[in-house]
């Protein structure tokens, strides 16, 4: 696993340290969950949001493909 | 974990029932085990797809709104003019259109992977896979 060095303020660094206390963890492993918990929330954020715009799909006659480039500009 | 960058065919099958991708591309925009971009030339392919073939000027809010989503996860990423230098030389290098280069282009920067329902030019020649094989 790839080794990097994060900078943050004093007070969020006390903050994540008090939670390595809390947990019994390391720094290295509290920042892991913190990123990986974002990121996953992120996801599920747009699933849910996009699934609600999916709604409004309509019947169109497929090929998307090809009409993306039927529509694009001509040289 | 992979970002799965999305072309534009993707966000419109999505949102076509008659599409034969239609299932695919819904799931795999509802999926929140992966993360997904797509490239800023997304929100015009898919207004003009939109209002010039499906004649459904309607569709264009929640399309660009996609967009937007993704800007929130993976991101919607910019086509400076690096990017489109590569795009250039890969769309020489590939017998492609400069447009579908740049999605291969933004594989080539940042180890994406691109997600495509042109089977034509870019799913038969290894460039994108389609929505069924992207997990």
């Amino acid at each position: 696993m790839p080794k990097v060095m994060v900078s943050m303020p004093d007070e969020l660094l006390a903050e994540v340290d008090a939670e390595v206390r809390r947990l019994g963890s390391t720094r290295s492993a509290v920042m892991r969950d913190f990123a990986d918990a974002a990121l996953r929330r992120r996801r599920e954020g747009r699933a849910v949001a996009i699934g609600a715009l999916l709604g409004e799909a309509g019947a169109h006659g497929g090929r998307a493909a090809e009409l993306v480039k039927a529509t694009r500009p001509e040289p | 974990m992979t970002t799965l960058l999305l072309d534009a065919s993707v966000l419109l099958a999505a949102f076509d029932s008659e599409d034969d991708q239609h299932e695919q591309a819904r799931a795999l925009l509802e999926d929140d085990e992966v993360t997904l971009a797509t490239l800023d030339l997304a929100r015009y392919e898919v207004a003009n797809v939109a209002v010039r073939a499906w004649r459904a000027p309607d569709s264009v809010a929640p399309l660009l709104a996609t967009v937007e989503r993704l800007e929130e996860d993976g991101g919607v990423i910019p086509s400076t003019r690096p990017l489109l230098s590569l795009a250039a030389e890969l769309a020489e290098a590939h017998r492609i259109s400069v447009y579908d280069a740049a999605y291969v282009a933004v594989v080539a920067e940042r180890a994406h992977r691109l997600v495509s329902c042109d089977r034509r030019d870019l799913v038969s020649r290894d460039l994108a896979v389609l929505p069924a094989q992207a997990h």
